[in-house]
């Protein structure tokens, strides 16, 4: 399947889905008007892709240094479709990026660890 | 207004420590540019990271709270893209911290609807507010919300002080209507 690549702007992350190699990552920061509008068809091509899947490595980097609260939800209903494809068989690596002393990027990593337990979640720290 | 007129206005601000008001029409474009506007003002300020993100974080919810809701619009009531509607935020900074205050029209009938929001976040704890944060991130969404239904605890649980809000009841050209405040200190 195609890969899926949207360039950053100042209010939504660069979205860079490699599908070919199972590499796909979300940088940037997200706070559109209507965080639905732009993550649906992100959740859409994932949700094309997950299904194929069979015992695959996926590696997923996520690092937002900001995200608004409706993206917040949006962000925690993605990471409930990779779980899903973990609990099926496939091995999800989520690299967490976070400015190092940015507790609520850590804390709402740590919350999508605690509910999607199939996840393997790595919290990498940077200095900001 | 005479250019004096300007100075004493400017004098005003700063010696309230303003460091950003905009009053006018919001919309996702005019937040993003705001939103550049401000952190550049923030990187010049001896702030930490995680203290710009949070002011950054409730400046956001603010003003998208005045894109989504506020009762003076540019665009259909039930729209739920490209929306632009009145509003007025500023950023300041007092006794050392900084505070983020927002203010928009809504309908006298919401008043008692946001005040049943808001009025409970102000006795609670910083637990207490993530608790309920954590609850409501997992919950359905609400039918009254474009968003999450996560803005104002989001602003509660970024802000070091309870959050303070008012309502004032104004007569406009087209009637009586109310004015929403809220102001989050960090």
């Amino acid at each position: 399947m195609q890969n899926l690549y949207i360039a950053a702007t100042s209010s939504t992350p660069e979205v860079d889905f490699r599908f070919d190699s199972h590499q796909l990552s979300l940088r940037g920061e997200s706070y559109p008007e209507n965080a639905h509008a732009f993550f649906g068809p992100i959740m859409d091509a994932v949700q094309a892709y997950l299904p194929k899947l069979h015992a695959t490595t996926v590696t997923l980097d996520i690092q937002l240094a900001y995200f608004n609260s409706s993206s917040t939800k949006v962000l925690l209903e993605l990471f409930g479709l990779f779980n899903k494809a973990a609990v099926a068989g496939n091995y999800v690596h989520l690299n967490w990026h976070y400015i190092e002393d940015d507790e609520t990027i850590l804390e709402f990593g740590e919350e999508v660890a605690d509910d999607y337990t199939a996840l393997d979640f790595h919290p990498c720290a940077m200095v900001g | 207004m005479s250019l004096s007129r300007f100075h004493r206005f400017k004098d005003l601000a700063r010696q309230e420590n303003v460091v950003f008001y905009y009053t006018g029409f919001f919309s996702q474009s005019i937040v993003a540019a705001m939103g550049d506007s401000l952190r550049l003002r923030l990187n010049s300020l001896e702030a930490s990271q995680p203290l710009r993100r949070k002011l950054f974080s409730i400046f956001v919810e603010m003003a998208q709270n005045i894109v989504h809701y506020s009762a003076d619009a540019l665009t259909a009531r039930d729209s739920n893209d490209n929306e632009v509607r009145m509003g007025s935020l500023w950023v300041g900074e007092e006794n050392g911290h900084f505070y983020v205050v927002c203010a928009n029209p809504i309908g006298s009938d919401n008043v008692a609807r946001i005040r049943d929001k808001l009025e409970p976040l102000r006795s609670m704890s910083n637990d207490e507010i993530k608790a309920l944060y954590k609850e409501k991130l997992r919950a359905e969404d609400e039918d009254t919300s474009k968003g999450a239904g996560l803005g104002f605890l989001t602003v509660a649980r970024d802000s070091s002080n309870p959050i303070e809000f008012d309502f004032v009841a104004e007569d406009g050209a087209h009637g009586p209507f109310t004015t929403f405040y809220l102001k989050a200190t960090i």
